[in-house]
């Protein structure tokens, strides 16, 4: 179901090439399998939020997203993650990702991990709290789903430790 | 993203994606998505630009509330400053499975644009 009153267009900034050769990938038709669903259990202004990026971040001091298995295969993406305590900010990262421009994120770090401006919504009451950590992963996963187990599984744990009760995602 | 969105409602939490291409929900079922139509890399804003930035956080956060049932897809309505040409969001080096499909991309490109020349024939 589809709500808003101007319609996004999620292909208007790629070259016409890749939008039409990624286009081969996506049904036309609405998804028709069963899609999990967790109710939201309490008022945002109560809610622990937790942060997610697809964006390839890990702290300076952290090992980096190995770009260099994609470079010798190009269907192969770094499966594992890496834990952003909140607080990081741009000087605090490094940032690998072969499908983006990284300058942006290296400049602001809330471009894709909003962690500042969160920390704001926390202090004026929007959110009840911003979870002690964040998370990256590598979005690029092409082939399979072993990112689910090497990344999102463990990262969901630390969440319920954490006690977060929403997740904020985004992609790269 | 999806994936991972659905990995974590199964796993009980309440999540939402701000994606730049919610059409990728048509082929994972992402369980609530805020929809921007802004440049890979930078979903949230521009660089520096805290109130920007604030007012698409809260727009997204806003789905989390109001979505009702899964796979709800809320299209926000800030537009980016630049043309797709000036936001210069591309990695200075073509990626390895853009070099290792060329033809295929250039065939995909060709098969659409005959489509478009054939369908106001059909009309």
């Amino acid at each position: 179901m589809e709500k808003g009153e101007r319609r996004v267009d999620g292909f208007r900034f790629l070259p016409p090439g890749l939008a039409a050769w990624i286009r081969t990938f996506i049904p036309q038709e609405e998804f028709s399998g069963r899609i999990p669903w967790t109710p939201v259990a309490k008022p945002l202004k109560d809610a622990t939020m937790a942060l997610v990026t697809s964006a390839g971040i890990s702290l300076k001091s952290d090992r980096p997203f190995d770009m260099e298995r994609e470079k010798r295969e190009p269907l192969w993406g770094d499966p594992t993650y890496r834990v952003l305590p909140r607080g990081t900010t741009e000087k605090d990262i490094q940032v690998h990702h072969l499908h983006i421009n990284l300058k942006p994120i290296l400049q602001d770090i809330n471009v894709v991990l909003p962690l500042t401006r969160m920390a704001e919504f926390e202090k004026e009451g929007i959110i009840g709290r911003l979870a002690p950590s964040a998370y990256s992963f590598y979005g690029y996963q092409w082939k399979g789903r072993e990112f689910l187990k090497q990344a999102i599984e463990p990262m969901s744990r630390t969440m319920k430790e954490e006690g977060a009760d929403a997740v904020f995602l985004t992609p790269a | 993203m999806g994936q991972a969105a659905r990995f974590l409602e199964e796993a009980g939490f309440s999540t939402v994606v701000l994606t730049p291409t919610h059409e990728f929900h048509r082929a994972v079922g992402i369980p609530r998505q805020a929809a921007i139509e802004y440049p890979y890399g930078r979903p949230v804003g521009q660089t520096g630009d805290r109130e920007g930035q604030r007012q698409v956080l809260l727009a997204s956060l806003e789905v989390l509330e109001k979505a009702r049932k899964p796979g709800e897809t809320w299209h926000l309505p800030f537009v980016w400053p630049e043309e797709p040409k000036n936001t210069d969001w591309h990695p200075p080096e073509m990626s390895p499975i853009i070099k290792a499909h060329l033809e295929e991309i250039k065939q995909a490109r060709k098969k659409e644009a005959e489509a478009r020349e054939v369908l106001p024939q059909r009309h």
